[in-house]
């Protein structure tokens, strides 16, 4: 029981950070209704900037952290306006691929700028275990849920209760509506872009520095958003904060449970399972709209 | 648009239905077959050959994944995991059971075909974006599985798989594989030429242009989306036994989601027909051997560089090139080849 409780915990640590993962993708979607398949790209570009700004060129920290978001804006203006707006319109095809085909960009630029094995971003948090009755809990994997928290918490303070945050879900309902009501509808998709990456970034920067910067698992940690995002409902925050959870907790489960069955290696289809017999029986996710068409 | 020659009149029914109508047509066709069959590989050393024979595997894999895309509209992206399933049941046919080639291969086929049936079953309730998801799903499923196979598949190290014979007559080297694989290449072309002329495939382009309106049409929109996975399928399954054949050994890093993604490159690039998929998979290949040539050199000159040059820039100018094309031209190289084509036809009274 205690191996079980253990094992929930732990998911509900990781899962915090699909979450913050798959709420990027979200915040892509509804405002663009662009599915980003180069999530997990991003984040491999973006931690791997910050390391090459905090390590080789010895920078403070702040100095990195407005040159990366700089950076990051740079790259979110550009997706939007060289990509993205000349394809407005297209079929689901050409946006599907454009995404796909931007992350193999920046995989290559990832593999040809910063070859080899794993890199070691400075750690954060000194490590220590705490002992909460019979579970333990390390200081790392607590530190990086709260971090992932307070970026949740942030950016939904920032979409509910700020004036740009009404326009980004005013663009979400209806581009043509929020276009006459005086939203610049090009500004909020280079924001949301803006975020999304951004947000990333947080969740690359985060895995560094728990686990050590290679471009496996940081790819690994994007694509596992998308299944937490069509698991969770393309257009729904609340299912990205769930389906997280969700995928986090039956990973754990499985590499708890089902690996010593199987020898291994369970944890890294659980999460595609999962998704498969949910759009099976709910193929628009869990808090996803059904959406009703006419010919 | 099949333009004809300026002053070309069909005044039977078979002429109208020609798929070879004038006699230029036959002349240029009969002169790509004879440098196909006779003057390129006489000529040809074993890594050119080594070269086409790879792009003929790729042709009829990406010709399978046109019927998905570009007949029917869905997306695919685990056509390499089909693929896979293909190689490793010819491979393990072949290993394990000491089967010929002739029997393992169709038995492949089948089988790759039966797993895109099997993945394609949710199609019943989802589609578009969803259906593309459920394959990406499905190529993780379905290489865990080959990956954690203990023996029956070989797990990491991969399965090894028997020359092909014929009677006695081993088609071992590259040049006689050539052969076998250039006729399975264009028999794969010419049956999906065909099949795009037939009520099948005029069911396809319906469901791809709007599922909706073709289900009042009368047309059986699931069962149109399950056969094409299914022929899709099959396709792969006959390119992934080519190559278990060829290679001899099979590992599951030759069939990995990138390699999908690459199939699906080669469509944007070539548009959406057969003669889309041939050009695309013409062009990218190429593209790839002028990187292998020039990777290196970009190596010596920024030695930091080196060891990832030809992998790095691979994969980057493979999204440029997607990129610009979805930008530049989205309906691919083959349109652009017919609005040239159809210049020339025209000549010399356009109208």
């Amino acid at each position: 029981m205690t191996f079980f409780i253990q094992l929930v915990i732990n998911g509900i640590l990781t899962g915090g950070m699909y979450a913050l993962m798959a709420l990027a993708v979200v915040i892509v979607y509804k405002s663009s209704s662009v599915f980003n398949f180069a999530h997990g790209s991003l984040v491999a570009l973006v931690s791997f900037v910050f390391w090459q700004l905090m390590v080789p060129w010895q920078m403070p920290i702040w100095l990195t952290l407005p040159l990366l978001i700089v950076f990051i804006a740079i790259v979110s203006i550009l997706i939007q306006r060289l990509i993205l707006q000349p394809l407005t319109g297209q079929s689901l095809m050409s946006a599907i691929m454009a995404t796909i085909a931007l992350g193999e960009v920046f995989n290559g630029a990832v593999v040809l700028f910063w070859p080899g094995p794993g890199r070691l971003l400075p750690k954060f948090v000194t490590s220590t275990t705490h002992r909460l009755g019979a579970v333990h809990l390390s200081s790392e994997s607590l530190v990086s849920f709260l971090v992932c928290a307070v970026c949740f918490i942030v950016f939904l303070i920032f979409f509910h209760r700020t004036k740009f945050g009404l326009a980004m879900r005013g663009t979400a309902e209806d581009h043509t509506l929020a276009q006459s009501e005086g939203i610049r509808v090009s500004r909020v998709f280079v924001v949301s872009w803006f975020v999304a990456i951004a947000i990333a970034g947080v969740g690359g920067v985060l895995m560094g520095s728990l686990f050590g910067l290679s471009f496996e698992p940081l790819h690994g940690l994007g694509m596992k958003a998308l299944a937490v995002v069509i698991l969770g409902g393309l257009e729904s925050i609340l299912g990205a904060l769930i389906g997280g959870i969700a995928i986090g907790v039956a990973e754990a489960l499985a590499s708890g449970f089902v690996d010593p069955l199987v020898g291994g290696g369970a944890s890294d289809i659980v999460p595609y399972i999962v998704l498969l017999v949910a759009l099976i029986f709910k193929p628009y996710g869990l808090f996803g709209y059904e959406r009703i068409e006419r010919v | 648009m099949k333009y004809k020659p300026c002053g070309t009149f069909d005044q039977t029914y078979e002429q109208d239905n020609a798929l070879v109508r004038t006699r230029f047509r036959w002349a240029m066709l009969s002169a790509l077959l004879v440098f196909i069959f006779v003057l390129f590989p006489c000529l040809a050393g074993d890594y050119l050959l080594d070269v086409a024979i790879n792009i003929g595997i790729t042709i009829i894999a990406v010709i399978g994944l046109q019927i998905i895309v570009g007949f029917t509209g869905q997306i695919s992206l685990g056509h390499a995991a089909f693929m896979a399933v293909g190689a490793y049941v010819s491979a393990m046919l072949s290993f394990h059971l000491n089967w010929s080639f002739w029997i393992a291969f169709p038995v492949a086929a089948l089988t790759s075909g039966l797993m895109g049936l099997l993945v394609s079953i949710p199609a019943l309730r989802i589609r578009g974006f969803y259906i593309a998801v459920t394959t990406l799903v499905a190529h993780y499923i379905i290489m865990w599985s080959i990956l954690h196979g203990g023996w029956v598949t070989g797990g990491l190290t991969g399965m090894s798989s028997h020359e092909v014979t014929i009677g006695g007559f081993s088609i071992g080297t590259e040049r006689r594989y050539y052969f076998l694989t250039m006729v399975l290449t264009a028999a794969a072309i010419f049956l999906t030429v065909n099949l795009t002329r037939t009520k099948i495939g005029r069911a396809f382009v319906a469901v791809r242009d709007n599922d909706l309106a073709a289900e009042f049409m009368g047309i059986n929109v699931f069962k149109t989306k399950v056969l094409a996975f299914f022929l899709s399928s099959v396709y792969a399954g006959v390119a992934g036994s080519l190559l278990a054949h060829y290679q001899g050994i099979i590992t599951v890093e030759q069939f990995t989601l990138m390699d999908s993604i690459w199939m699906l490159g080669m469509i944007i690039i070539g548009g959406h027909s057969v003669l889309g998929a041939i050009m695309g998979v013409c062009f990218l290949k190429v593209l790839q051997q002028i990187i292998l040539i020039v990777a290196p050199t970009i190596g010596q000159l920024v030695p930091s560089l080196a060891g990832s040059a030809v992998a790095g820039s691979m994969q980057l100018f493979f999204g440029a090139v997607i990129i610009l094309f979805l930008v530049f031209e989205p309906r691919g190289l083959s349109h652009r080849w017919r609005l040239t084509w159809s210049i020339f036809d025209l000549w010399p009274f356009p109208y």
